[in-house]
């Protein structure tokens, strides 16, 4: 009895392969995790995060409490992000260091049951359409999964799905090797079994987040409420749950190396010999089968399947929410962290909003700009909007503004009105803070040639205002040359200004020369 | 383990006895490879030696080889044991499937077992099959038949596999020895789908300015095969195939890592240019596996934060720009890492307020000489920015200008910090007329200023350039 049980084991270690002739651990699931979300560092601040192809990262840090026998065991962490980059893990706390740590990416498919079980025996189940009895019968795997099944019976050798009848072969147990996702491990080893803590960070792909800002103008223009969204998307298959949620902003740098060993599943494809009947007209008479993959192409086939829930873009046509939860901001070295400060979900394919910052009666100006060239033809446009302040307590604000999008509302009474989006980029403290939110259909410009003289030309350029109340407008030549005036001109960016205030349902008018500097 | 397999021999052979004429192929988790030792290179090539125990009568035999590389360059393949000569190599990937079984049993006699629809009864027949283009033609006795013309189920039963059909392509030698036995045999060969490259994880405390780094092998396996209990060497280096390419980096993503290169010996084992990382213990890489393994352990290392910002021309910036982050360091013996670094990815952290560590940027390195000094771009500053102006521009004369450039620096940070900014663009004849402050002309291209900004403060800088353009 004994000895036989010995026989059972030994055999067993064997059907096992060498994986599992040490002890493996599986953690399933992690006691706690903390997720800091990055942005994409190619998205500009213009363009919202694609929810279906989120290009950021997260920083993913786990502990997990795991029973570690003596000996060297194999440890395998389930349950970690799906698009984890496997060279970017850490793992701390294993009581006497580990061996190595390993990424499997070859997966539990029905082709890699196929192809693991070559030579191995299975089941082959027919059953009757007529009667329905089951025949089981056993079988030997003789090809390998690239197209065809080809079994040895105790009759001889057939193909499997090339009789006519309902059959299908049957496995005793999934090879050892094969998970259902991408699993990481590691081996480790402990002079006595050991309950240990262990730490593993990790960074995944898919992941973005945001600012959002809802600010609210009030009615004389001169104020505004400013609030915003902390909006973080998670569009990997795993979600975490009570994540420590954070978000970092500022220039982090990403290599562009491929990050990941993509998962190796094949679409099984089972192929017979010739089907045709005297009815069928044949084709393609002296075809010859395809050869082994390695030689087609060495990379395989791959069969990536993006999946991304779509999520409706969130409703933020409101002012300012209450909100009891605000995400506080910490320095990081260079970059900005905003710390959520309780433990929140950040479910998989998953769109998420926290508060971000809240600021009231930030004083702001609201100038209208066109900004000129030199131009061979009349030209006319609107004037663009743009809403400016400086990052200073002075002005209310004062704190590190991280990029995203810009609604702007007026107060209109009863209801807010939508007057204007757009979007900032990073701001620190200090910074002066331009906002472009539209166009201005009623304050129009109109740039006239008026004359050309050798490198000489004049220019004039008309403001009108339809409102009721007089605007700012500035204007920036933008000129190779030199230019001259008949009003002061200031100078920003290298380039001429124009300030002025056009009054109230009038009008404003510049007069100005240009001096090239040609090689004619 | 002998014991086991033959266990496992009894108990698959009494189902099968004599029909398996085959050879036998192990299942493959029962990998034929003997003791493999693997050399594994930066640019996606490893040369595999695997000492196998084989048996050899005397006189001329075929040899095969199961459990080599999927992707195997059969060109490579060399065999060498004692008193075995190679007579041919062959490399079969004539793959077994339904229908190379059917086109090879052309002129063959098979078996069919019609199943009647109506009752489920077999009858069996024998079939010799007359051709299998598009539709398989047998004969029957005196009568010729399509196969499932009628489409009722028809099992097709083959009394074995054709010598040459094999399930995965498989590698043959036909040696000749004169005597026979068993003895060991070293198969060596060249394989691309193994590869490895460096990961350093580097933990930066900004305050005490010193880093923690550890260094990782990371070694990737998707040749289609894997490597049971495999030696494993990694070579620092490329080899042949040409020079590798030159590092596409995209703009603003800072000066390359390599600062000055070292010139200092490391103590690891080399090989003429090429340093060797052995991996301590014999080790299985899986297919499509990730593995890594740790080689690179130091504490206290000195680091410093630095910005650098390069302005590419003489042009204007619609907004401050971020300046560059960039962690300083060096791979010397003295205040530094004390060895070579093999090219990968360096990923700094640095500790919240909490504690924990966070990620804050990362940065490709090529294979770097101890000794060296290096600055890696981490990434882009919240806080620290430049805003360069271009203030006037004039014509001097036929193709002579004089162009202005201010640059404005702003630090949000609690500490003065110093900018390197790089004005480039100076295409070897462009004079400086006049500059706020000394500049260091670091090529005949760029120029480098040195700009401290204080705490919660701004810096400017004037620069008056005489141009060609």
């Amino acid at each position: 009895m004994r000895g036989g049980r010995a026989l059972l084991c030994l055999w067993l270690a064997l059907a096992g392969g060498p994986a599992l002739a040490q002890g493996t651990v599986t953690s399933a699931r992690p006691d706690r995790v903390a997720v800091t979300v990055y942005r994409d560092p190619r998205r500009s601040s213009e363009q919202a995060p694609n929810l279906n192809y989120m290009g950021g990262f997260a920083l993913i840090s786990e502990t997990r409490t795991i029973a570690i026998p003596a000996g060297t065991s194999e440890i395998r962490f389930e349950g970690v992000a799906g698009g984890i980059v496997p060279q970017s893990a850490i793992v701390t706390g294993l009581p006497e260091g580990l061996i190595e740590r390993n990424r499997d990416a070859y997966l539990l498919s029905a082709t890699s049951l196929i192809d693991r079980s070559l030579g191995r025996r299975v089941h082959l189940r027919r059953t009757s359409r007529t009667t329905g009895a089951v025949v089981e019968q056993d079988a030997i795997v003789r090809s390998g999964a690239d197209g065809a099944l080809v079994l040895q019976t105790a009759a001889g050798f057939e193909a499997l799905r090339c009789t006519g009848l309902a059959e299908t072969p049957i496995y005793d147990e999934v090879p050892p090797g094969l998970s259902a996702r991408p699993t990481l491990s590691v081996r480790a080893r402990a002079s006595r079994p050991v309950n240990a803590t262990v730490t593993l960070s990790y960074i995944a792909t898919n992941f973005d987040w945001q600012a959002n800002y809802v600010a609210t103008l009030s009615p004389a223009g001169d104020r505004l409420d400013l609030f915003a969204w902390l909006t973080l998307a998670n569009g990997d298959e795993t979600g975490f749950v009570d994540a420590d949620t954070q978000a970092v902003a500022g220039g982090v740098n990403r290599s562009n190396e491929n990050d990941e060993v993509p998962p190796d599943v094949e679409d099984l494809e089972l192929t017979c010999w010739p089907w045709e009947t005297t009815s069928d007209i044949p084709y393609e008479a002296f075809s010859r089968q395809e050869m082994g993959r390695g030689f087609i192409d060495s990379d395989g086939e791959e069969n990536i399947v993006l999946t991304g829930s779509r999520i409706s873009q969130p409703n933020l046509a409101s002012t300012s929410p209450v909100t009891v939860m605000t995400a506080q901001q910490e320095d990081l070295g260079d970059l900005k962290l905003y710390r959520i400060p309780e433990r929140v979900t950040v479910a998989a394919h998953s769109q998420k909003q926290v508060a971000l910052l809240q600021r009231s009666g930030v004083r702001v100006r609201m100038v209208h700009r066109r900004r000129v060239y030199n131009s061979e033809s009349l030209s006319e446009a609107p004037a663009g909007r743009y809403l400016i302040t400086r990052n200073r307590t002075a002005e209310g604000l004062g704190l590190p503004l991280p990029a995203g999008g810009v609604m702007l509302f007026v107060d209109a009474g009863e209801r807010p009105i939508l007057v204007g989006q757009g979007s900032i980029g990073d701001h620190a403290v200090g910074e002066d803070v331009e906002i472009a939110v539209g166009d201005a259909p009623g304050v129009r410009t109109r740039l006239t040639p008026v004359s050309r003289e050798g490198t000489v030309r004049t220019y004039e350029l008309l403001v009108t205002n339809d409102r009721a109340d007089p605007v700012d407008f500035e204007a920036e030549i933008a000129t190779g040359g030199r230019v001259r005036a008949d009003r002061r001109l200031s100078r920003r960016r290298g380039m001429p200004l124009w300030t002025v205030t056009v009054p109230a349902n009038g009008s404003a008018t510049l007069r100005y020369r240009v001096t090239r500097d040609e090689s004619r | 383990m002998r014991k086991s397999i033959l266990l496992s021999l009894l108990v698959a052979t009494p189902l099968f006895g004599q029909a398996l004429g085959q050879v036998q192929i192990p299942p493959p988790s029962q990998s034929a490879q003997g003791e493999v030792a693997v050399t594994i290179y930066n640019n996606n090539l490893a040369l595999v030696q695997d000492r196998r125990q084989i048996d050899v009568p005397s006189g001329r035999s075929r040899q095969e080889f199961p459990d080599v590389s999927a992707q195997i360059r059969p060109e490579t393949v060399t065999l060498s044991g004692q008193g075995v000569g190679i007579v041919e190599q062959n490399f079969d990937f004539d793959l077994l499937s339904p229908q190379a079984l059917m086109q090879k049993a052309v002129g063959e006699t098979i078996t069919l077992v019609r199943t009647n629809p109506a009752n489920g009864a077999e009858t069996r027949e024998r079939a010799r099959v007359l051709a299998a283009n598009g539709g398989v033609v047998l004969q029957i006795g005196p009568r010729i038949e399509v196969l499932r013309d009628d489409g009722l189920p028809v099992r097709v039963i083959f009394d074995r596999v054709p010598e040459n059909l094999r399930a995965r392509p498989t590698l043959s030698v036909t040696v000749e020895s004169a005597t026979g036995g068993r003895r060991p045999v070293t198969l060596t060969y060249l394989t691309p789908g193994l590869g490895w490259s460096a990961d350093y994880v580097a933990l930066f405390d900004e305050g005490a300015g010193r880093m923690d780094v550890q260094g990782w092998i990371t070694l990737t396996n998707s040749s289609g095969t894997p490597y049971v209990a495999a030696e494993t060497l990694l070579v620092a280096g490329a080899v042949g195939e040409g020079q590798q390419q030159a590092n596409y980096r995209p703009p603003n993503r800072g000066t390359a890592p390599l600062r000055a290169a070292g010139t200092e010996t490391s103590g690891r084992e080399r090989l003429g240019d090429f340093y060797l990382y052995p991996l301590p213990e014999r080790t299985t890489i899986a297919n499509r596996q990730t593995k890594q393994v740790s080689f690179l352990d130091v504490h206290g290392t000195p680091a410093v934060r630095a910005y650098e910002y390069r302005n590419s021309w003489m042009g204007t910036a619609e907004q401050p720009q971020s300046a560059n982050t960039v962690l300083r360091f060096s791979s010397a013996r003295d205040q530094g890492l004390g060895d070579a670094l093999p090219a990968g990815t360096v990923r700094v952290y640095q500790r919240d307020a909490r504690g924990n560590p966070q990620f804050v940027g990362e940065s490709p390195i090529g294979h770097t000489p101890m000794g060296s000094e290096l600055g890696l771009t981490t990434g882009q500053a919240f806080d620290v920015k430049v805003h360069p102006v271009v203030e006037r521009r004039e014509r001097l004369g036929d193709e002579r200008w004089r162009t202005t450039m201010r640059y404005t620096l702003t630090n949000a940070r609690p500490n003065d910090v110093t900018v390197d900014v790089l004005q480039a663009g100076l295409w070897g004849d462009t004079r400086i007329v006049a500059e706020s402050m000394p500049s260091q002309r670091r090529s005949a291209d760029e120029a480098l200023y040195r700009v401290p900004v204080p705490a919660n403060g701004s810096a400017t800088v004037t620069a008056t350039f005489d141009t060609r353009y």
